[in-house]
Formats: structure tokens, C-alpha cells, sequence
């Protein structure tokens, strides 16, 4: 800590050149944080179905085909309900409020059993019974109540995209989740969705909770072989693989954003390891004094490379900082059809505050390494 | 006349320029001792601040032996040079080669950064070397807001604060006017008569050579006169 003034007033020595590096690693570091986050938004739904033993049956052919109405009824027999329970028929209506950037995450449920089903949703036993009774209720995650200003008993109607219908829905309650991603979603009946359209039977999925993890093999391989040769076969998996298939339709977004990473650490470094070159080259004499004075090139070598995390770090907080308050204090999501949730996560502060780490000590260490083996004599004798 | 602070015997430096060898001193012995001040004199490239060099452990004899404070230096790792340097040492260089950065009270603790003391016993040990040297209220002054007198001043007080066993001066006054230069050397005599400081300094000045107990000549890299 002693040294911490010698290191400051160096990392200030030419403001203009480090206020320089600080802004551009700030925003290098900004970028990084942007893409990672992207990433872990487009795979959020996997973490939050992690835990649950919820399974999803879909059609063989993918979630364009639907299901017959009739499965519903082997999957409530007693073959499957040894296995498994809470029975769902699930269907993503895929409408949008208002206008079209406000596609909305909602689905049409059998609301009789969304409360033992997702468990990790809380909503009081007074809008529980009131979306049992209404036809046309549905109940809505508070970060949509929040972003459209909704309250319950407002009603609102959405527009179909790919289903012909427009729900005229009345909010009759709403819920919190443990996990942000939820609570922009809704939920409304089933039934009502089915009579909308025209008793049609349309199933697109179904929804089921496991009642062991070791029931999980036997319910995919009971269901499939029961559908195998049925005009609708079907392909069980849990929920987690489910939403796995939405992260592999992006392509590899995952490489892209790996390279996008490497590139910004890259420029990163090369960008602090130029500054602290010019720093080192400037200060020959000086590193000569400090170890004519006493100082081990050890000494010389940890405070340059000090001064150099000292800047990285400060870009750092300034780059986890300004993403903080636009994306978690601010909720501004640069997609919100996409992102409707776009927050950093704290591995992803974690992940910026190590390449800033990384970038302050590797772009310090040749010049560093330099500095400190420089003979005295040769450096007292530089004029630069 | 106490025990002998330097001991140089038989001491050789040859550089090399690309590959041809370029001596620089050859049979040096020279002794300091205990309190003693002496001036090193000689025309340019005559070896002394070579000489001067080996002595302080910042550069290595090609051969011969170096002893300061009864450290024979050939035999010391790098990282034990530099902890000689700090407890043995202090040097005053002709351009004062302050930190710019740092103001004058910052400068002088620099050397106290590497011992263990405290903050307020590193703040003593400061102003008792700044006070010694004139300068305790330009304490929070740059080197930039400082004359160049005052400069070397605050340079002689960072070599001193430490208190160490021998004081190296290498053209103290070289680039200062006749006042400072004046200054300079009475505040070395009285490092030397009041505070006992051994003190080898390099000068082309005759009139700084006198101030010194003893004048050592060196001409192309051998002592002619002195030793």
C-alpha cells in the first residue's frame, strides 16, 4: 500500500495518454460484457429449467407440427402418471401487444396445474382462483406488468402472428419468479385459446413434471415408443433440452462470441502494452535512480506492472459500471422482442474484471521485464 | 582516522563495444575511510565515474575486489546488491534525477519506502533530512517548483535519509550556478565535519576538490596521484 501513491501519480504522469488507454479499454471492456451477456440472456432458459424435473413432449418433426389431442389422454393414464405428473397441454401463442416489437413470451395453459407444475412462481391463492374462474384471465409476471404499466383487472387484447386469433384477456393477477427471465412471461387458459380457435384441438406441446430424476428415461422411452407409428411421433425431452434446441437454432453464437472475446482482449492488450512501453521507455532514467536507490528489479518489475493493472482496472469499473446502471438499474435491453431481460450477471463482471487482469499484467510484463533488467549504469546514462 | 569504508584492490572494468574490449580502469586501489571526504578528479572518460559506479554496486568489476562496509560486492547477488544499495548507499547525482511526479517530501521517502518503518517514523526520518538541508517547508513542492539548487538539495536529502555508510557524489554541482554550487559544498563539508558522512565525490571542479580532506587524480583509467 506504500507504493500505492508512487503508482498513482505514475498512471497519472501523462493524464491525456492514460485517460487515452482508460477509454479505450472502458470501451473494449463495455463490448465484452455487451456480447457476453447476449449470450447468457439467448441461454437464461437453460439455467432456469437446470433445476426442475419438468418434461416437455414435442413433435418428432419439431415444433412447427403439432400433437394430437389424444396423447393427452395416454399421458394421464397410469402407465405415464407412475412416472410422472401435473399433465399440461403448452402452447406459446406467439402474439404481440400494441405493436409488433412487443412480442410477448405468453402461454396457453391448463391453469389447473401451473401452480404445482412451476413451483417457482408466486402468485396469491386469491389470483390463483380468480384465473381458475375467469375464461379469459391470465396472469402476468410483474416485469410485464411493470414495463407496460398494466394493473390487474386491466384488460388487453394481443395479436396472433401465427395462430388466427386475438385473446381479449383481463389481468386477474400477477406473479414473481425467482428469476427475472420469468417474470416478463404470462399465462392464460388453455381452453379459452382452444375455443378461439374454433375447437381445433391444436396442441403444440405438452408439459409434465417427472416425479423422480430416474423416471425421466422412462417416460421419454414410454411415450415415444407409444407414438412411434401414430401420425404425430414424438420426441420427449426434459425442459432443459427443450430450451438447449433455441440456443442451437442461433447457429454458433457461442464461437462467434469466443472470438469476439479474443479479439477484444487482444486490441486490449496491445493498446496498454504500447502505453506502458511508451511509460517504460520514458522513465529509463528513472528505473535506473529507484535502483541506484535501493530498488530490486523485482521491485521495478511489480511496480510497472502494478501501474498497469492499476489502469486496467479503473477502465474496468468504469466499463462495469456504466453497463450496471444501463442494463440493471436502467432495464434498457437493446432488444426487447429478443432480450425482454437483458442484465449483467456477476460471472460476467467477474469475466471483465479478469481480462482486465489479464490485460494489465500481460501488456506490462515485456516492458516491465525490460525496465527491471536494464543495467543501472546504461540507464543512468540514457537521455530520453 | 577510523576503519576503511571502501576498499578497492587490483580493480579492473573493461567495457566492450561490439565485440572489441574497451578498458576503462585498470589496477585501481584506492581506501576510504570512516568520516573521510575525498574528491575524485581526472579529465572526461579518465574512469571516475566508473569507479564511482563499482563502489555504489550499481555496476560489476571485470576483475579485483570492491569491499564497501565490509561487503566484498563480486560475491553479492543482484538482490542483495540493491539491499546493500539501500542501507549503504546514497547517491547524488549531477542532474538531481528527482521523480518528477512526486513532490520533495515524496522524493526523500522514497529509500525509507523499502525499510519497514512506519509511516509517521518515515515522516521524521523525512523532514530530520529536509530540515538538514534547508528545505522542510518546500516539503510539498514539485521538482518542477524548485530551483535547481534546490533540487540537488533535496536530492542530497534523499541520499542521506537512510543514514548510510557512504555518501557518492557524482559532479554534485556540475550543473549548477555559482551560488547553489557554493551551497552544495558547504552543505556536503558539513554532512562530512557534523554528521561524520564518508563522501567520495567526482568533480572536475578544483575549487569543490578542495573542499574534500583528499584528492584522488585518475587518468586513463589509472590513479596518478592520491591514492
Amino acid at each position: 500500500m506504500k507504493f500505492l501513491p508512487l503508482i498513482w501519480r505514475n498512471a497519472l504522469r501523462n493524464r491525456l495518454r492514460t485517460f487515452l488507454t482508460l477509454a479505450g479499454i472502458a470501451f473494449l471492456l463495455f463490448v465484452l460484457i455487451f456480447v457476453l451477456t447476449a449470450l447468457t440472456e439467448m441461454q437464461a432458459w437453460e439455467g432456469v429449467a437446470a433445476p426442475h424435473l419438468r418434461v416437455v413432449v414435442q413433435h418428432a418433426e419439431g415444433l412447427t407440427a403439432l400433437l394430437t389431442i389424444d396423447l393427452e389422454n395416454y399421458l394421464k393414464s397410469d402407465e405415464i402418471q407412475r412416472h410422472a405428473k401435473n399433465v399440461t397441454k403448452f402452447n406459446w401463442y406467439g402474439g404481440y401487444y400494441q405493436d409488433r416489437d412487443n412480442l410477448l413470451p405468453e402461454f396457453a395453459v391448463d391453469v389447473g396445474v401451473i401452480r404445482e407444475l412451476f413451483t417457482e412462481l408466486r402468485f396469491s391463492d386469491d389470483a390463483y382462483r380468480r384465473l381458475l374462474a375467469t375464461k379469459n384471465g391470465t396472469l402476468v409476471g410483474v416485469g410485464l406488468m411493470k414495463k407496460f404499466g398494466w394493473e390487474v383487472g386491466r384488460k388487453i387484447t394481443l395479436i396472433g402472428t401465427f395462430y388466427p386469433a386475438n385473446p381479449e384477456l383481463e389481468i386477474v393477477g400477477t406473479f414473481t419468479a425467482t428469476d427475472p427471465h420469468q417474470e416478463v412471461q404470462m399465462f392464460f387458459r388453455w381452453d379459452y385459446f382452444d375455443e378461439l380457435m374454433n375447437q381445433q384441438k391444436m396442441v403444440s406441446t405438452y408439459w409434465m413434471e417427472a416425479r423422480t430424476l430416474e423416471d425421466i428415461p422412462k417416460l421419454k422411452e414410454l411415450i415415444d415408443a407409444h407414438t412411434k407409428n401414430s401420425p404425430a411421433p414424438t420426441e420427449t425431452v426434459t425442459e432443459r433440452e427443450f430450451a438447449a434446441q433455441f440456443s442451437a437454432m442461433m447457429g454458433n453464437v457461442k464461437a462467434i462470441v469466443t472470438g469476439i472475446g479474443m479479439i477484444v482482449l487482444l486490441i486490449m492488450v496491445m493498446m496498454t502494452a504500447n502505453t506502458m512501453a511508451m511509460a517504460a521507455r520514458e522513465r529509463v532514467t528513472e528505473v535506473a535512480v529507484m535502483r541506484t536507490l535501493g530498488f530490486s528489479g523485482a521491485g521495478i518489475l511489480a511496480i510497472l506492472v502494478a501501474e498497469s493493472i492499476l489502469v486496467s482496472l479503473i477502465g474496468a469499473a468504469f466499463a462495469v459500471g456504466v453497463s450496471l446502471a444501463i442494463f440493471n438499474v436502467l432495464r434498457l435491453s437493446p432488444n426487447p422482442v429478443y432480450f425482454p431481460v437483458f442484465m449483467v450477471e456477476t460471472s460476467t463482471v467477474l469475466v471483465a474484471l479478469g481480462a482486465a487482469l489479464f490485460c494489465g499484467v500481460f501488456s506490462s510484463l515485456v516492458p516491465a521485464i525490460r525496465s527491471a533488467r536494464r543495467k543501472i549504469s546504461d540507464g543512468l546514462r540514457q537521455v530520453v | 582516522m577510523g576503519a576503511p569504508v571502501v576498499r578497492v584492490q587490483g580493480v579492473a572494468k573493461t567495457y566492450y563495444r561490439d565485440q572489441t574490449p574497451v578498458p576503462v580502469l585498470e589496477g585501481i586501489n584506492l581506501e576510504v575511510q570512516e568520516g573521510e571526504f575525498i574528491a575524485l578528479m581526472g579529465p572526461s572518460g579518465s574512469g571516475k565515474s566508473t569507479l564511482l559506479n563499482l563502489i555504489a554496486g550499481i555496476d560489476r568489476a571485470s576483475s579485483g575486489r570492491v569491499e564497501v562496509a565490509g561487503n566484498e560486492l563480486s560475491q553479492l547477488s543482484e538482490r542483495a546488491l540493491a539491499e546493500f544499495r539501500s542501507r549503504h548507499i546514497g547517491f547524488i547525482f549531477q542532474l538531481y534525477n528527482l521523480i518528477p511526479v512526486l513532490t520533495a517530501f515524496e522524493n526523500v521517502e522514497l529509500p525509507l519506502l523499502l525499510t519497514p518503518l512506519s509511516r509517521s517514523a518515515r515522516e521524521t526520518h523525512v523532514m530530520t533530512a529536509l530540515e538538514i538541508v534547508g528545505l522542510a517547508d518546500r516539503k510539498d513542492h514539485t521538482p518542477r517548483q524548485l530551483s535547481g539548487g534546490q533540487e540537488q538539495r533535496v536530492a542530497i536529502a534523499r541520499a542521506i535519509v537512510t543514514d548510510p555508510t557512504l555518501l557518492l557524489a557524482d559532479e554534485p554541482t556540475g550543473d549548477l550556478d555559482k551560488r547553489s554550487e557554493e551551497e552544495i559544498l558547504v552543505l556536503l563539508k558539513r554532512l562530512n565535519t557534523e554528521f561524520k558522512k564518508a563522501i567520495v565525490m567526482v568533480t572536475h571542479d578544483p575549487k569543490a576538490a578542495a573542499c574534500a580532506a583528499r584528492t584522488v587524480m585518475l587518468e586513463k583509467g589509472a590513479l596518478v596521484a592520491g591514492a
